[in-house]
C-alpha cells in the first residue's frame, strides 16, 4: 500500500513540467508578415530560353526563377522542373525552347499582406519549396522559401540551435574507460 | 505545442525518408533515373562497403549537367558529388539538423549508423535522409493543430 503511494508520487513528479520556462513558438509568432522575411524575386521574361533561365538560377544561387510578362507573374521554373522534365529526356536544344514550355503556370502565390503561416501551409499542402509573393496587381515582389523558414526558426531559438557544438556528443559515457 | 523541447527530440520523430543510394562509379544518368522514379531530391553515394562517401543533389545536376551541357551518360556520380557530406544519427536532436541546414545551407542531411568504435561519422552506413521540407512540414502540422483549437 505504502509502496504504491510512493510509486504514484514518483510518477506524478515525472509528469511535472520543469520549472525553467521553455521558450515556445506560438502560432502568433509564425504570423509574422511575409515582407519581413521574403527575399527579392529573381525574374526572367516570357520568351527567354530555358538555358538562360537555368544559367540565371546558377549565377544567382537560387533554386527557382519567376517568369513574368510586362511585370505580371506568369509562372515559376525550379530545380525540380529541371530534374523531372528535362534531365534524361530527349527535349532538344534548351537554347531554343522558351522557359514557359517547362514552367509551372499560375503558381500558388501569397499576398504581401499575408503572414508566414499562410505560406508554410501552402508549401505543405502543395509540396512546394518556394512561394512567390505578389502585390494586388500580381507583380512579384518577393519569394519565401523553405530555407527562409528554417532561418526564421533558427533565429527564434538561437540559444538552442546556434550555440550547439558542430557534432552531437554521443559517446561521452562510452569513451570513459574505468571509473 | 512547438517549443525548444521539440528541438531536443530525436530526428527520427520527423519520420525521415529512406535513403536513395548508388555505388561510386554509377553514371549520373542512372542517378537521375532513381531520383525521378522515387521523387528524391538527392542521392547518396556509397563505397563498396556501403559506407557514405558523397551526396548528389538537384543543385549539382543543375550546375554540372544542364549548366554545362554534359551528357549524364558520360559522367559518373563521383565527378559531381559533394564528398564526405555532413551527417547525423537518427537519434540526434532535431536542433543539430536545423543547425546544419542553416549554417551549411544544406537542404538534405544524410542520417547514418556508425561503427561503435569510430568516434567520427565519416564513412557511416546511410539509414535515412532528413530534409528542410520535413521540418517545415512538421511546423505546418503544428499550425493546422493550433488552428483547429482556436
Amino acid at each position: 500500500m505504502l509502496y504504491e503511494e510512493i510509486v504514484d508520487e514518483e510518477l506524478a513528479i515525472m509528469d511535472e513540467t520543469p520549472d525553467e520556462p521553455s521558450k515556445t513558438l506560438s502560432a502568433h509568432e509564425i504570423q509574422v508578415p511575409l515582407n519581413s522575411l521574403m527575399t527579392p524575386p529573381v525574374t526572367i521574361e516570357m520568351g527567354a530560353s530555358t538555358q538562360d533561365a537555368i544559367n540565371l538560377m546558377i549565377d544567382r544561387h537560387v533554386g527557382h526563377v519567376l517568369i513574368v510578362s510586362t511585370g505580371i507573374l506568369k509562372g515559376i521554373f525550379s530545380e525540380r522542373d529541371v530534374l523531372v522534365k528535362i534531365l534524361n529526356k530527349p527535349v532538344g536544344n534548351l537554347r531554343q525552347i522558351p522557359v514557359e514550355h517547362f514552367m509551372k503556370a499560375d503558381p500558388q502565390t501569397a499576398n504581401v499582406k499575408d503572414s508566414l503561416d499562410t505560406a508554410i501551409l501552402y508549401m505543405a499542402k502543395g509540396g512546394y519549396r518556394h512561394v512567390p509573393i505578389v502585390d494586388e496587381k500580381n507583380h512579384p515582389v518577393g519569394t519565401v522559401s523553405v530555407r527562409d523558414i528554417i532561418s526564421h526558426l533558427v533565429e527564434h531559438f538561437p540559444q538552442d540551435v546556434l550555440t550547439l557544438p558542430p557534432k552531437p556528443i554521443r559517446r561521452a559515457m562510452k569513451s570513459r574507460e574505468g571509473a | 505545442m512547438m517549443d525548444a523541447h521539440m528541438l531536443s527530440l530525436p530526428i527520427s520523430t520527423l519520420n525521415p525518408n529512406q535513403p536513395c543510394s548508388v555505388k561510386v562509379g554509377t553514371t549520373v544518368k542512372e542517378a537521375i533515373r532513381l531520383m525521378q522514379d522515387g521523387r528524391f531530391g538527392c542521392v547518396l553515394v556509397v563505397d563498396a562497403e556501403e559506407r557514405l562517401v558523397g551526396i548528389v543533389t538537384e543543385r549539382d545536376l543543375l550546375a554540372e549537367i544542364t549548366g554545362t551541357g554534359a551528357d549524364p551518360n558520360d559522367v559518373i556520380v563521383d565527378d559531381i558529388m559533394t564528398p564526405d557530406p555532413e551527417s547525423l544519427h537518427a537519434s540526434d536532436p532535431i536542433a543539430f539538423a536545423l543547425n546544419l541546414m542553416h549554417l551549411g545551407h544544406y537542404r538534405h542531411v544524410p542520417l547514418v549508423l556508425s561503427d561503435d568504435d569510430s568516434r567520427s561519422d565519416e564513412g557511416g552506413y546511410p539509414v535515412g535522409v532528413i530534409s528542410s521540407k520535413d521540418i517545415t512540414n512538421h511546423v505546418a502540422v503544428f499550425l493546422e493543430g493550433s488552428k483547429e483549437r482556436r
